[in-house]
Formats: structure tokens, C-alpha cells, sequence
């Protein structure tokens, strides 16, 4: 939030209508050109700005899973996300995920029983997830937690890059059970700040 | 000023590589996700060695191996199948053999009980060391259980009095496969 908080000025009196319009032109082009002039103006302004805390997040439009090593081998991917915040000192913000849908069509992975799973790694700013996390359709779960008092970018108490990122890995089941065939879901990351 | 240009227009496009797929900046993102599940298959035999015992009398040596498979086929016009091929003969020489057996007849042959979804072989299969042979077979859109399905092949070995008397071994390569 910007806020112009006091205005003072001092200039010399000028004749009023284009005349005056025209004299101020020449003395401003004069103040310009020759800074010595002994006709000077001051001009203060105070200027106050707010930031609130405030994050932002982004992620590919899509990523896959693939099979990998042997047969019935769990399908694995990663998904970059980048992430821009600021946080007030004795505020804090997160980001989380969730999944919007189950897979589709049926007869494949289910995220509702537990197949999708996720690990979090190193993160550019905050504390990423530890351990597996479970993705859920019903609620969120933790990626990355933002102390107060950081931000992104600029280093120091703020990230070295910007925008921050974490690559989280996910591990889906593969069951003999599920039906061939192309199956897909939406997640969401969510930030929010306090 | 034309090298700037050319410059400005480089970075452009190396940015809207690096951006490709990236979605703006926002309080969420949304992705998708995608997985394709293909056909699959794989084997495990449950015993490390399978013994055939015979006698007395010349009666001949019988035994069972046991094993574990998981399969899922495509539907539509998926396949699978379950094959044996003796990949190495008896040895030592002197006792029975699948490829050249002391006297014609001789075989090493097995039945097939192979639980759902696979339909067992059919009656009695030879084996042989050339051709791999029958053991089970899948139709479209079979899945076994997620912690497998259960199969046996009933081995017997002819006894001939034309072996001599020692301990025999061979080896048999199980396959498994689907389309």
C-alpha cells in the first residue's frame, strides 16, 4: 500500500493563465540546466509503504510417472515448484497440495486409497515435508513451511534464488490389478500466509 | 543496434524455453498428472530346487515346483502366456536326459495346475531343450491378485534301468509374458 503522506512546496509567484503556465516551464527548464540558480525550491515528500505477507506458487502445467526398473515396479515422477514469499516477522506461511479428483478413467490408481504417495526435497526457502506424505482428496498436505521474518530472494534472511523451489518425488503403486491404460488427475498447491 | 536487437530476440526465446509448461505465478497451481499402465508380467519360483523322488521298482520320479506369478494383460486384444524350456540338460552324463535319452520314450514331462485368471495347459507336455513348452495362458484384460496367483507344474521323469546310479540335475527357464 502506497501512502502520500504530506506534500510542502515553496516556488516563486507567477502570473496566473498561460502566461504563468509558460514562466514556470522557463524556470523549471532553468532550475534544470543551471543548478546554482539562486531561485530554489524544496520539495519533501514522505513516502510509506506496507508489505504484507504475501506468497506465490507455481507449477507445471502437467509431469507424468513412468515405470522404472523392474515389473510391478512402482510408477515414480517429480514435480518442480516454485514458490515466491514474504512473511512477516511474527507471521509464517505454508504450502500445501492436494488432489483435486481420483484418477481417471476407473479401473486404474486410486488417490483415495492411498496409492499416490510424495517425498519433499531439499527447498530453497523453508522447511520442506519430511518422510512420505499421502495424497489425499479430502485434505491437504504439507510441502513446505515458511518461517516469519524471510523472504524470497536477495539472500540473507531471504532464499538465494527467486523463485524458490522444491522438487517433490511421487511414488505411485502398481498393481496387477489395475486395468492398461492412460489414466491422469489434477493437484493443487496451495500457499497461505498468517 | 542490430546486435542488440538479435540479442534481445535470443533471450526472449531461451527464457521461453526455460518457462515452457509453467504456469504463472499465483496464491495456487494446478497440474495434472499422468500415468499410463501398460501390460506386465513377471514369475517367482517358490522353491529354489524341486527333487524327484521315484521308486521303488522303477516306478518314476515324480515331483512338483511351485511358483507365484503376477500379470496384468491389455485389454482388447492383450495376451499372456507361461512357458518352460529346459535350458540345461541333465548332467553328469550316464543318467537321464531330455534331449538325448538313453532309450527313445524317455521324457521329462509335467502337467499344469495354474490358478485364475490363467487357463492351465492342457494334459501332459514333453519338455524339451529346443522349444519352450505350455505351462498357462491369459486372455485379454487378466490381473492376477495384487500379491500374485498361485501356479504348480507336476513333473515326471521317466526311470529307465539304463541310468546310472548318481545324483542328476537340470536346469528349467519358467517365462512369463504379456502383451
Amino acid at each position: 500500500m502506497l501512502k502520500s503522506s504530506k506534500l510542502l512546496s515553496h516556488q516563486s509567484p507567477a502570473r496566473s493563465g498561460r502566461a504563468g503556465l509558460s514562466a514556470l516551464v522557463f524556470l523549471a527548464g532553468f532550475a534544470l540546466a543551471a543548478p546554482a540558480s539562486a531561485d530554489t525550491g524544496t520539495a519533501t515528500q514522505n513516502v510509506s509503504v506496507v508489505l504484507n505477507s504475501a506468497g506465490k506458487v507455481s507449477v507445471p502445467a502437467g509431469f507424468s510417472l513412468a515405470a522404472t526398473g523392474t515389473t510391478f515396479n512402482a510408477y515414480l515422477g517429480a514435480l518442480t515448484v516454485s514458490y515466491r514469499f514474504r512473511t512477516a516477522p511474527s507471521g509464517s506461511g505454508s504450502i500445501t497440495l492436494r488432489a483435486g479428483a481420483d484418477f481417471s478413467p476407473g479401473g486404474g490408481p486410486a488417490i483415495s486409497s492411498g496409492a499416490l504417495l510424495y517425498t519433499c526435497g531439499g527447498a530453497g526457502l523453508g522447511t520442506p515435508c519430511s518422510g512420505a506424505q499421502t495424497v489425499s482428496t479430502a485434505s491437504s498436505t504439507g510441502v513446505v513451511q515458511i518461517p516469519g521474518g524471510v523472504c524470497t530472494g536477495g539472500g540473507g534472511s531471504c532464499s538465494v534464488s527467486d523463485p524458490a523451489t522444491v522438487q517433490l518425488q511421487f511414488t505411485l503403486d502398481n498393481s496387477p490389478q489395475f486395468q492398461t491404460g492412460g489414466y491422469s488427475s489434477s493437484l493443487t498447491v496451495t500457499v497461505s500466509t498468517l | 543496434m542490430r546486435h542488440l536487437t538479435t540479442f534481445l530476440v535470443l533471450a526472449g526465446m531461451l527464457l521461453f524455453a526455460l518457462n515452457a509448461g509453467a504456469q504463472p505465478f499465483g496464491p495456487t497451481g494446478t497440474t495434472t498428472i499422468n500415468v499410463t499402465v501398460a501390460a506386465e508380467a513377471s514369475l517367482y519360483i517358490n522353491d529354489s530346487s524341486t527333487s524327484l523322488t521315484g521308486g521303488p521298482l522303477f516306478a518314476d520320479y515324480t515331483g512338483t515346483t511351485n511358483f507365484t506369478y503376477k500379470i496384468r494383460t491389455s485389454q482388447g486384444s492383450g495376451t499372456g502366456t507361461i512357458t518352460s524350456l529346459v535350458t540345461a540338460d541333465f548332467s553328469p552324463p550316464g543318467g537321464p536326459s531330455v534331449a538325448n535319452p538313453p532309450t527313445p520314450g524317455n521324457t521329462l514331462a509335467y502337467t499344469c495346475n495354474v490358478s485364475a485368471p490363467a487357463t492351465s495347459c492342457s494334459g501332459s507336455q514333453t519338455s524339451s531343450t529346443t522349444v519352450a513348452q505350455p505351462v498357462a495362458s491369459f486372455g485379454s484384460n487378466a490381473r492376477s491378485a495384487r500379491p500374485g496367483n498361485s501356479g504348480q507344474v507336476n513333473w515326471t521323469l521317466t526311470n529307465d534301468p539304463q541310468y546310472q546310479t548318481n545324483s542328476y540335475s537340470a536346469t528349467v527357464t519358467f517365462t512369463v509374458s504379456a502383451t
